[in-house]
């Protein structure tokens, strides 16, 4: 039961009754009920993998807590005491997360895993034939796991108490709208909701519906149409000029961006309407002025997973201590400042890149963008004192558009890493791309984008529909909510701003492809 | 606005969409699901979904009929007309665009169990063997829960929610529906079949031609079948023997003729074991596998036969000796005799073109002068040695009814047959062209312009034309043998100089002038030529001479509902006449001769 589907629609709209109208106490059970039966619909059996997160984490909280409880009762003087007591702490979160992450491993990445050794294998004459068995991939697994592991790691640094009701815990692990594709909630930020009494609140019904139709039309006006041409692109990667092949890779940015933030905008819709908040994932990455920024901008809550559990941890450790003083000794300026930083940006990543997928492909779109913000690092000074020197200054209008585009270029070239079905591939179409042999603007227009599975129409609603979203964004960004300045209009105009999006979104969304022309059908028989 | 205002006006909204949405998809219905209640347009609506429109249309109709011809598209070409007729019933034809036979199965017990039924009539194609239980599309191949048992709520709601890009290419195409059938109305409603009057009078002649046209013949497809599903085919066909036999209902089962590239797609030992295991569970008429297959031009397109095709077969099974049919056309096949049949089957081959088509030059003159100044006249000598050379080189010159009786009855044309044809009828071809003619032990067809007919002024006006023989000369030269009269329309072919007001210079559809206007003028101008002139004559008008050679589908449509079942046109070539193809009388092409000299004129025959 995927977000689009009247089944999904009415579901919630079932839910959402319900929930205001059962008891106060007995409204987060109904919620886990709700959870369970989105769950179960998804895939009965996988649920076993759930229950499995759930309760290795649950536990390890528990076992945490009580050691934190421990830890407090030691004098400080008694050194051996508190190093022995860390030791077992650590030793709980290894053992959860070499459970969890190796269940994540098994399911996600083992195929990939045997299928490299076994190539590599062969490259010395021996003849592996090894298959990884096949796994019905469980929803939502990564964002669980990623999720509870998040938890377990607050529990080790004793930011909060651990929850001691399984059943409520459970509602963290498995809160419905999250489960197609995240955000990454922090227990601290969501386990409290998700158990608290919410009364009805009109606002949150609102500001919810209001959320769900921007996602639903990011989604299925503009995303699944652009998807129809990143489609037809990558059937026939090679039979394209340049020109075709960036659009077709613009085109995949857009899809990507509207499909994701779209989906993100439903989950938090339909929090909303149960009062919950969830964090916004997505901030309008187009305005980023840099890379980094961008990351802060896009899929926020996964990058902020990695800045909390991956990145502080690894410069923090003793070996990235230990690689920073010696860079500093032995390489010195800036280079050797700034390296035990970087290796660490390298590592998070490439677990970023492998994360979206096993494939090398992602690896190298790790390196991509470690490499990228480590040299804008190390460029940074000779950077500024060309900006000085031409007259730029940073605050400066057109300045910022030109960062803008940058930023946007170099998301662009990425993604030909992240779309192209081998590294190789990926190359070869931006070389492709950038060659003025092979490059012709006049294709976009002499019919063949035509010829990619898209009526004019329907590259018109594309058009159209991103402009409206740009438009959109930009207010968001530089004047502030648009809901918010649409409440404050007369009537009339707050019943156009729900008629024509419901419009767009039937006719334009949940239609698209329904018709098929009664001169289509005769010509198939 | 408080934000529970919001929620109303919010819920409100989605209930109006929702209210709009199913009122204009009932009002338009493009499925016809609900009755069609302003347009009542069904040969749109079982256009878009056969199955369940078509039901919806018998559900209400189904009293005018007593017989049904069911299956595939290809069942279309079974003519109910001719079963009528064999079977002094009325037959609707149940064709389902790409039916599998669980379709066929339930249908029939649905109309065996809601309506009366005295015949049916059913079409085993070779691919049902491929397809079975298959829905591709659930608006345009959905059945109609009355017959299939289906979900009425999930039936009707998806129509409710239908995309209303249906309705509105309804509405436009409601606006701009012509008389024949466009692409988005091919049936025809009360018949049921596809309405192919277009393609039953397109103009059809030499191969070539016909491979410019339809090129799908020339570079035919590819694929490789197989038949998963003969077993669950034949359940079903049994199915329906035990349904026929239970309520008393004539079944007829035939086997639609397959064309021959198509039946390369499959392997021969699953056609036979089909066409054996079909054998096992009823008899039947086996048209599937013949010269006709061989054919391209007694087909459509890549997979269905033509009506004409249609008319060989069932002639065949009521052994109808009056019209064409080819010898190796249509085998009674039976549970006893299949195994012999099958022997022989796969070595089915075509005819040479010698022996189902004809070419036959057709020789156009208009004035016969010595003036020497008109292009459409030749001078007496010229023409007599145009006769004396055709009669040398030795052609024997044919009426157009023995062009009519060769391709109707198969009947023969002697060895070198030409056609020799004046237009316009000027008194010329009485004084000069009948005397060479008789001389000769010739004929020739002379077509006439009514108004014209004994006028030496341009209608009422004093203005002087050319002097046009008259009737009692028009008497004598029918029925001395040598000339047959044709109709070059009574009044559609006159001139710009002397109209007052806008001249109807061809039989083309005037600026300003709407399709039914247009079609009126067609018809009243073409009856009223037929009647003068088979009341001078004695002789029924069955040919007609374009004026300026123009024609379209609308013209060739009239001409053949009022019998006049053979043209020609100005298109330069020899006609190609085909046994069995009645279009190829159509718009016959024709040498103009009047500025030839008779080497040039064998010439162009020869070519």
């Amino acid at each position: 039961m995927y977000f689009i589907s009247g089944t999904f629609i009415l579901f919630l709209a079932a839910v959402v009754l319900l929930y205001y109208i059962v008891p106060k106490r007995v409204q987060w059970m109904l919620l886990l009920c709700a959870n369970l039966a989105f769950y179960m619909w998804g895939g009965a059996k996988t649920v076993l993998y759930l229950v499995f997160t759930t309760v290795t984490t649950y536990a390890a909280g528990i076992l945490l807590q009580r050691l934190n409880v421990k830890r407090k009762e030691i004098p400080k003087t008694e050194k051996e005491a508190l190093e022995k007591l860390k030791g077992q702490k650590k030793a709980v979160v290894a053992v959860t997360l070499l459970l969890n992450f190796g269940m994540l491993f098994m399911l996600k990445y083992l195929g990939f895993a045997l299928e490299t050794v076994s190539k590599a294998a062969s490259v010395f004459g021996a003849e592996l034939s090894v298959t990884a068995p096949s796994f019905l991939m469980p929803l939502g697994v990564s964002f669980y796991i990623f999720q509870s592991t998040g938890y377990v790691v607050d529990m080790y640094r004793g930011k909060y108490k651990a929850e001691r009701n399984i059943l409520k815990f459970s509602l963290f692990t498995s809160f419905f709208p999250q489960m197609v594709q995240g955000p990454i909630s922090r227990f601290d930020k969501l386990g409290h909701q998700l158990t608290e009494y919410h009364p009805l609140n009109t606002d949150n019904i609102r500001e919810g519906i209001q959320i769900m139709m921007w996602g639903y039309f990011k989604k299925m006006v503009i995303a699944d149409r652009a998807a129809v041409i990143v489609t037809t692109f990558f059937a026939d990667y090679n039979g394209y000029g340049g020109a075709v092949t960036a659009f077709s890779i613009m085109m995949y940015c857009i899809n990507l961006y509207c499909d994701f933030s779209g989906g993100i905008d439903i989950t938090r819709g339909a929090a909303r309407l149960l009062g919950i908040e969830l964090e916004e994932n997505f901030k309008r990455p187009i305005f980023a002025t840099s890379l980094s920024e961008h990351w802060r901008r896009w899929h926020i809550t996964l990058g902020g997973w990695m800045r909390d559990y991956v990145f502080y941890p690894l410069s923090l450790s003793k070996p990235f201590a230990k690689l920073g003083k010696w860079a500093r000794d032995r390489i010195g300026g800036k280079l050797g400042k700034i390296l035990a930083t970087s290796a660490a940006t390298f590592v998070v990543y490439l677990i970023i890149g492998i994360w979206h997928g096993a494939n090398f492909r992602y690896i190298a779109y790790g390196f991509w963008n470690g490499a990228i913000i480590t040299s804008s690092l190390l460029l940074a000074e000779p950077y500024s004192k060309l900006k000085n020197k031409l007259h730029i200054k940073s605050e400066a209008k057109w300045w910022q558009v030109v960062c803008m585009v940058r930023t946007c270029f170099i998301v662009f070239i990425g993604r030909y890493i992240t779309r192209s079905p081998r590294l190789l591939v990926a190359l070869s179409l931006v070389i492709h791309t950038f060659t003025p042999a092979t490059f012709a603007l006049s294709d976009l227009w002499n019919g063949t984008i035509l010829g990619m599975g898209l009526t004019a129409r329907d590259l018109w609603i594309v058009a159209i529909s991103v402009l409206a979203m740009l438009i959109y964004e930009w207010y968001e960004e530089y004047r502030g909510s648009v809901t918010a300045a649409l409440a404050k209009k007369n009537a009339f105009v707050q019943w156009i701003a729900i008629f024509i999006p419901l419009m767009v979104i039937l006719l334009f969304g949940i239609m698209r492809g329904s018709y098929i022309s009664s001169e289509f059908i005769y010509k198939q028989y | 606005m408080t934000s529970g205002k919001w929620i109303i006006m919010f819920v409100s909204t989605v209930l109006l969409i929702a209210i709009l949405l199913c009122g204009f998809n009932i009002l338009t219905d493009p499925f016809g699901i609900f009755g069609d209640p302003i347009m009542d347009w069904y040969s749109y609506n079982i256009t878009n979904n056969p199955r369940a429109a078509k039901i919806a249309y018998l559900d209400k109709h189904h009293e005018e009929y007593d017989s049904y011809v069911i299956g595939c598209s290809s069942t279309s070409s079974f003519p109910v007309d001719a079963l009528n007729k064999y079977l002094d019933a009325n037959f609707y034809n149940l064709i389902m665009y790409g039916a599998d036979m669980l379709d066929v199965e339930q249908t029939v017990d649905y109309i065996i169990e809601n309506y009366t039924v005295k015949n049916i009539v059913l079409n085993v194609y070779i691919d049902n063997g491929v397809y079975y239980g298959d829905e591709p599309n659930k608006y345009t191949h959905s059945m109609h829960p009355n017959v299939d048992g289906t979900s009425k709520l999930e039936y009707y709601g998806r129509y409710l929610f239908l995309n209303p890009e249906y309705g509105i290419s309804k509405i436009k195409a409601y606006k701009e529906r012509t008389w024949l059938s466009q692409s988005y109305n091919i049936f025809d409603a009360e018949t049921g079949a596809y309405d192919k009057r277009r393609r039953d009078i397109e103009p059809i002649a030499d191969l070539n031609d016909y491979y410019k046209a339809y090129p799908v013949f020339t570079n035919y497809p590819t694929a490789n079948y197989t038949m998963p599903y003969i077993e669950e085919c034949m359940e079903s066909i049994s199915q329906i023997v035990t349904a026929c036999e239970e309520n008393g209902v004539n079944l007829i089962v035939v086997t639609a003729p397959v064309y021959t590239d198509w039946m390369k797609f499959f392997d021969m030992e699953d056609v036979k074991n089909f066409y054996t295991s079909l054998a096992e569970v009823t008899d039947y008429w086996d048209f599937s596998y013949s010269s006709v297959s061989f054919e391209e031009r007694y087909f459509y397109d890549s997979t269905h036969f033509r009506n004409n095709v249609g008319y060989m077969a069932m002639a065949r099974i009521f052994e109808d000796d009056s019209i064409y049919i080819p010898a190796d056309f249509g085998h009674y096949v039976t549970a006893e005799n299949v195994n012999d049949y099958m022997i022989a089957y796969p070595y089915a081959s075509g005819v040479s073109e010698d022996n189902i088509a004809t070419r036959v030059p057709i020789i156009m003159y208009h004035n016969i002068t010595d003036d020497g100044d008109s292009d459409m006249a030749i001078s007496e000598s010229e023409l007599e040695a145009h006769l004396k050379r055709l009669a040398d080189e030795g052609y024997t010159t044919v009426t157009f009814d023995m062009l009519y009786d060769y391709v109707t009855y198969g009947t023969t044309l002697p060895e070198k047959p030409v056609v020799i044809t004046f237009d316009d009828g000027y008194l010329s071809n009485y004084e000069r062209a009948y005397p060479l003619l008789e001389k000769y032990g010739m004929c020739a067809t002379v077509f006439a312009i009514g108004y014209s007919v004994g006028c030496d002024t341009y209608k009422d006006t004093d203005n002087p034309i050319t002097p046009h023989f008259d009737e009692k000369q028009m008497q004598e030269m029918v029925s001395s043998g040598v000339i047959d009269i044709g109709s070059h329309t009574y009044d559609m072919h006159q001139s710009e100089a002397y109209e007052t007001g806008v001249a109807r210079t061809t039989m083309a559809q005037l600026g300003g002038e709407s399709e039914a206007e247009y079609l009126d003028a067609i018809r009243a101008d073409v009856q009223r030529s037929k009647e003068q002139l088979s009341g001078i004559t004695g002789e029924e008008i069955r040919v007609l001479s374009f004026p300026e050679g123009y024609y379209n589908d609308n013209i060739l449509a009239v001409l053949r509902e009022k019998g006049v079942v053979m043209s020609v046109s100005t298109k330069w070539g020899v006609a190609t006449v085909i046994k069995g193809l009645e279009q190829s009388l159509y718009a016959m092409k024709r040498i103009g001769a009047d500025n030839m000299t008779a080497d040039q004129l064998m010439e162009n025959i020869t070519k």
